[in-house]
């Protein structure tokens, strides 16, 4: 039996409320309201409404970068999930074979990029690997008798630096995950198909990859979202302050921070930020529905 | 039979090896970092890239007593504490009333909750900083810990939620009928039951406010208000050939304890995960 009260849960949870309300649910708020005026730089304080122009000059203007910054975030999203739930099933299909002493340990040392700050990661990349001077990756290419790369310069180099960089971090957890789904799944299952001759394939397609499925949903979609959001990775490689690398790589959430914090237009800014914020929304409604229906 | 066996042990020597190659594939940027933070900075950059020739730890003792790294170090530990203080005084008891009580609006707020916990905070990130500077906000401590108390507090009511919900009713059913007030239910009953859930959410909130840069660096501009990862930020910018090992040697210093938090409440950070993460 569960409690009915009307007014005590309100007072447990009042002080929450008020902070969300205050720091999270107010700055969205007014983050519309300056999608409506045309707030720059210029017009700090004498800013004018000027209805949807801001919406109208991101969706479809194509000077104003917006659309292929979308196109960039697309085509990042899905290449790095595909590669990392493919990778990370092989990886995870290893580390369960039976007999195999050591996956403790292998589990282990392949959590620590993982663990570690995701900004000192970056950072470390940044100088350590990629950098043309000092970077690990030009001394091997070099050692090599190849010359040397300069990997942040260019758009596509770049978006391959990031996407490997990107996949460093984001693999262990998604190994650690479908780990711990396979050894959810019964092994009875498999002693029977193996008796019924089932080969390696039919195994995984018939057998491992509908059992999974159900517990991997909400961390796939989980890091589904992390990959679209993803800003550090591109912004602290290739658009730090001052030391910008050359390439021009934008999605759509950089786009608004560039926006706002580079070339203050805060309007345009705050309207790209609302549009993204319209997708998050439509995109987790979709899942909900998904989720629901499946256990249905 | 015999043969099977031999195939076998094959087998697993060839994946005994796939697995030690791709740990240390996996490892060269953290340990590359590391053979630079023990090197001496003239041969830092140097041809080879294999063990130093002699190792020293004069970089770290450059980062802790030439280097402001004490101060950013202390600027962290303020932020988190109170962010941690704050996020948790006001959600456990929030979590609580979600997972207890069947209200007019419940539903509705932990989908709401649900939606802005998919809000990525940086697309308001001008408007927080607009507001804070006609607030006076900026570049004070009070001003950050709001912003990520607001943001996991979010995240901390759904995590205990969740936890909560796994405690059966019937214990506070049996203190009742034994005359305990409500207060006393919940502060000596059900937070004591709750406490591991409630201990990995605090770290949690610890390493995320740890690990947090951007915010960090927009919002304390001031050189002595730098946090670790606004020092560490400011180090990689400036001349890198000079201060490359002075970097990875804070790089390793601020990674160390969140490696060892990590490794220690990484069990159960993984079921707290899955447990109260997208689940409608």
């Amino acid at each position: 039996m569960k409690k009915k009260n009307k007014f005590l849960p309100w007072g447990y949870s009042f002080s929450s409320i008020l902070l969300i309300g205050l720091i999270v649910v107010f700055p969205i708020i007014y983050t519309i309201y300056i999608s409506f005026t045309n707030m720059n730089l210029y017009h700090w304080t004498d800013y004018e409404f000027i209805a949807f122009s801001n919406y109208r000059r991101a969706l479809t203007k194509l000077d104003s970068g917006f659309m292929s910054a979308l196109f960039t975030t697309i085509i990042w999203t899905v290449l790095n999930m595909v590669i990392q739930i493919f990778v990370a099933y092989l990886v995870a299909l290893g580390l369960n074979v039976k007999g195999l002493k050591l996956a403790r340990l292998y589990k282990t040392l392949l959590m620590f990029p993982w663990a570690m700050p995701a900004y000192v990661s970056i950072l470390l990349w940044r100088v350590g690997m990629y950098n043309p001077q000092y970077g690990l990756l030009n001394k091997i290419l070099s050692a090599l008798g190849f010359s040397k790369v300069d990997f942040l310069s260019e758009n596509i180099p770049a978006f391959l630096s990031c996407m490997v960089l990107n996949l460093w971090m984001a693999l262990p957890f998604l190994i650690m995950m479908m780990d711990g789904a396979f050894q959810s799944v019964d092994n009875s299952y498999y002693e029977s198909a193996k008796l019924d001759g089932a080969g390696w394939w039919a195994q995984n397609l018939y057998i491992t990859i509908p059992s999974i499925k159900p517990i991997l949903a909400p961390s796939i979609i989980m890091t589904t979202f992390t990959t679209f959001k993803q800003f550090d990775i591109i912004y602290l490689l290739t658009m730090q302050k001052g030391s910008l690398t050359g390439a021009t790589l934008q999605t759509v959430i950089t786009y608004a921070h560039q926006n706002a914090f580079v070339s203050n237009n805060y309007g345009l800014s705050s309207a790209v930020s609302i549009v993204i914020f319209g997708f998050i929304i439509l995109f987790s409604l979709f899942i909900n529905r998904g989720i629901r229906e499946e256990k249905a | 039979m015999k043969k099977k066996a031999a195939k076998r042990v094959a087998g697993l020597s060839i994946l005994n090896l796939f697995f030690i190659l791709m740990c240390f594939i996996t490892l060269i940027p953290i340990l590359y970092a590391f053979l630079l933070s023990i090197s001496n900075e003239s041969s830092a950059f140097g041809s080879g890239f294999l063990l130093p020739r002699n190792p020293t730890l004069k970089n770290y003792e450059a980062i802790l007593l030439e280097e402001p790294f004490l101060v950013w170090l202390k600027n962290s530990v303020v932020l988190s504490l109170g962010t941690m203080i704050l996020a948790m005084g006001t959600s456990v008891t929030a979590s609580y009333a979600f997972s207890r009580f069947r209200f007019r609006g419940r539903n509705e707020m932990l989908k709401l909750l649900l939606i802005l916990n998919a809000f990525p905070q940086i697309l308001s990130m001008f408007a927080i900083f607009r507001l804070f500077k006609n607030m006076n906000l900026l570049n004070n401590y009070i001003g950050l810990i709001l912003i990520y108390a607001g943001s996991m507090c979010i995240f901390s009511i759904w995590n205990m939620k969740g936890y909560f919900d796994t405690i059966p009713i019937e214990i506070e059913e049996a203190a009742r009928i034994d005359g305990g007030s409500p207060g006393q239910i919940i502060w000596k009953i059900i937070l004591p039951l709750a406490r591991p859930s409630i201990i990995v959410t605090a770290v949690m909130v610890l390493i995320f406010v740890w690990n947090e840069y951007l915010f960090a660096t927009t919002f304390l501009m001031r050189e002595e208000n730098y946090t670790l990862a606004g020092g560490l930020y400011q180090l990689q910018a400036n001349d890198y050939s000079r201060s490359w090992s002075l970097f990875s040697a804070a790089a390793i210093l601020v990674s160390i304890p969140i490696l060892l938090v990590f490794f220690s409440i990484q069990k159960y950070m993984i079921s707290g995960l899955t447990a109260g993460g997208v689940k409608g």
